[in-house]
């Protein structure tokens, strides 16, 4: 042993006396000279301090740093790479920063809390929006005391045009949080508001806003809380309101467009200054993968930026991939990443038609899921797949499957709860895991296997990331309340 | 002998090994010609229906998906998900069902499987908008005289 040692160490004194003239072997490695590259385009990064003529914001609801992993691999392998080395659209991005998201009243934040802390610059209660901590939620008669102005209140105040885009329901927990003051996130109608109630529902809240100018452009779902319950929409679907209003015709009386499908949308006249509703899907739009017939996210967001850029006082925008989140609950890894890709495609987007001296983006998440990564998986493996191993002598995955002390396969990404639990009701919540094949794992239907059991897997604690560029994105660094963002994008609007 | 209470036990642990547990009234050798389907293979994207589904109209196939939790119990009617019915309850005030359903009506009283259990479903396909006179749930496709088993 003792003479093992000294040979060792008589090898590293012979390397370290081989390097001392500063002789860099690595310097024609190309991970070494790509490494270089970035270093050189980072030292060039330099601070935009000019006023932000523009704010568009685009939150991927439940896209936390490991959910936008996923996100990374899968859009890299479906463009031939191997995944762990593509970059997504907003990780182009000069600055950086981590996202504490936690509401007041809640380790687990839900987007109602979060999106009011990104849109009205305070943290408050899980389940209310645009209303601060002191409101309990579901108590109407506190809203009044309890109201936060929007960021796109007070960004009309200055003349800005305003627009909120989202493939959830418009009137759902984030996008609503732009425009909206609530005791419940569930107040999407009238509906739901109970007795003696006097806050009005968030539809009409966003007809009213839409009317007084506070929001000009609106697309996304959610048409069922505009129109009564006794009617039915162009596709067939009844409507939920009670009170026999219909909001939309409201709106087109009052000088609004009104879009419902991809072939309306795409008839719009964006060089028009008549506000724009869209609203594409009874409840939700649907998943990136089963899209037909509606516009995608960077479609709207390209519609959106054209339509409010004729406003030479500039404009603020909200966008939302609503649906990442959804996917997570679901526990179908397959609908996160497609839609995170359309995420990242709307990002990308939003950046080609703006200039960074002008206009700020920021994009981030409102909270992560209880998502998680299994190893040792070898480079390129399919990301919704099962895990393989190594391959010590090559870098794509070896042909073997990584197994349990069970002997069986298991998937890369796993959830720590949800309805892809391995407990099982009918055997007393006794466990066994069933076999996995490459081919069963990646199909678009799969439900990744979850520890405990719950209907719908949860939101998680954990960070988010913040992506920005544009004037004062550097002030987006180190570690951040989600509330903070709100501040930087109101200085960045009104900055001298 | 073999009481109930064990052989339930044991169908549960053969399906969660990756055995098929047979139930009565599907043989899995009657199934050698009986095409095999997953559910989504019923519909395009438009959600009209697909040319397999058009093709085999009247005709006895075998699909795969999850079963909802059924609307009320001593029931012969389910409805069959293509993924397990995840409802969140800070999401949602209301359970929905996705557009991309399909309606099952089953030969005897069911037997619950639970939501998130993958399981065979056969039958004889029906298609068409139908208003069922008990629960008035409207399906446009379903599958009837229909038996199931565990994946």
């Amino acid at each position: 042993m003792k003479k093992s040692f000294l040979t060792f160490a008589a090898v590293l004194m012979s390397s370290t006396v081989a390097f001392a003239d500063g002789h860099m072997p690595q310097k024609s490695n190309e991970w070494y000279k790509n490494a270089q590259t970035a270093l050189k385009e980072r030292m060039a990064v330099q601070p935009i301090t000019k006023r932000a003529k523009n704010v568009i914001i685009l939150i991927a609801d439940g896209n936390g740093v490991g959910t936008n992993y996923a996100t990374r691999v899968y859009q890299g392998q479906t463009m031939g790479k191997l995944g762990e080395e593509h970059v997504l659209a907003h990780e182009n991005f000069p600055h950086l920063g981590l996202v504490k998201t936690y509401n007041v009243n809640a380790q687990t934040p839900d987007s109602a809390g979060t999106g009011t802390a990104m849109h009205s610059g305070v943290k408050t209660k899980a389940g209310v929006i645009g209303v601060d901590e002191s409101l309990n939620r579901g108590d109407c008669s506190q809203v009044e005391g309890a109201k936060v102005a929007t960021i796109a209140e007070l960004l009309t105040k200055q003349g800005k045009s305003v627009g909120v885009i989202s493939t959830a329901r418009l009137t759902h927990a984030t996008p609503a949080s732009a425009y909206a003051h609530s005791a419940d996130r569930n107040f999407e109608d009238n509906s739901k508001l109970p007795e003696g109630c006097t806050q009005k529902d968030i539809a009409t809240q966003l007809m009213d806003a839409m009317k007084a100018g506070t929001v000009d452009v609106a697309f996304g779902g959610g048409r069922r809380h505009f129109i009564p319950k006794a009617m039915k929409d162009q596709e067939g679907k009844s409507g939920k309101r009670t009170d026999d209003k219909n909001l939309i015709k409201e709106l087109e009386a009052a000088g609004a467009r009104y879009v419902w499908n991809e072939e309306s949308f795409k008839a719009l006249d964006l060089k028009s200054d008549k506000p724009i509703i869209g609203l594409f899907e009874s409840s939700h739009m649907k998943y990136e993968h089963d899209r037909a017939g509606e516009p995608s996210l960077a479609q709207m967001t390209e519609a959106a930026i054209k339509a409010l850029q004729g406003n030479e006082k500039g404009f603020f925008l909200s966008i939302e991939a609503g649906r990442v989140d959804h996917a997570n609950h679901d526990g179908n890894a397959h609908r996160v990443v497609t839609d995170g890709i359309a995420f990242a495609q709307a990002v990308a987007k939003a950046a080609d038609l703006t200039s960074p001296e002008d206009t700020l983006i920021i994009v981030t998440a409102d909270h992560e899921h209880a998502i998680a990564f299994n190893g040792y998986c070898g480079r390129g493996n399919p990301i919704t797949g099962i895990c393989m191993g190594i391959d010590k002598n090559g870098v794509k995955y070896s042909d073997k499957p990584q197994t349990g002390k069970d002997g069986k396969p298991y998937t890369v990404i796993g959830y720590l709860n949800g309805a892809g639990s391995v407990l099982r009701e009918d055997m007393n919540w006794v466990g066994a895991r069933g076999d996995i094949t490459m081919e069963q794992a990646t199909d678009p239907d799969y439900t990744q296997q979850a520890l405990i059991p719950r209907s719908s897997e949860t939101h998680s604690g954990e960070d988010v990331a913040v992506y920005a560029r544009g004037p004062w994105a550097h002030l987006l660094n180190g570690t951040i309340e989600q509330n903070y963002i709100f501040n930087v994008m109101m200085h960045a609007a009104n900055a001298k | 002998m073999m009481d109930r209470r064990d052989f339930l036990t044991k169908s549960a642990i053969a399906a969660a090994t990756g055995l098929m547990s047979v139930l009565p009234g599907m043989q899995r050798d009657a199934h050698a010609q009986i095409p095999r389907i997953k559910m989504r293979e019923l519909y395009n994207k438009d959600l009209s229906f697909s040319d397999f589904a058009k093709a085999h109209e009247e005709q006895t196939i075998l699909v795969e998906g999850f079963m909802a939790p059924p609307l009320k119990a001593e029931s012969s009617f389910f409805v069959l998900t293509k993924r397990p019915l995840a409802v969140c309850p800070f999401c949602e005030t209301d359970a929905e069902w996705p557009d991309d359903i399909l309606a099952i009506y089953t030969k005897r009283i069911l037997k619950v499987i639970p939501f998130n259990q993958k399981i065979v479903v056969k039958g004889r396909l029906a298609l068409g908008s139908f208003k069922d006179p008990e629960t008035g749930f409207v399906s446009r496709v379903r599958v009837v005289n229909a038996s199931y088993e565990r994946f």
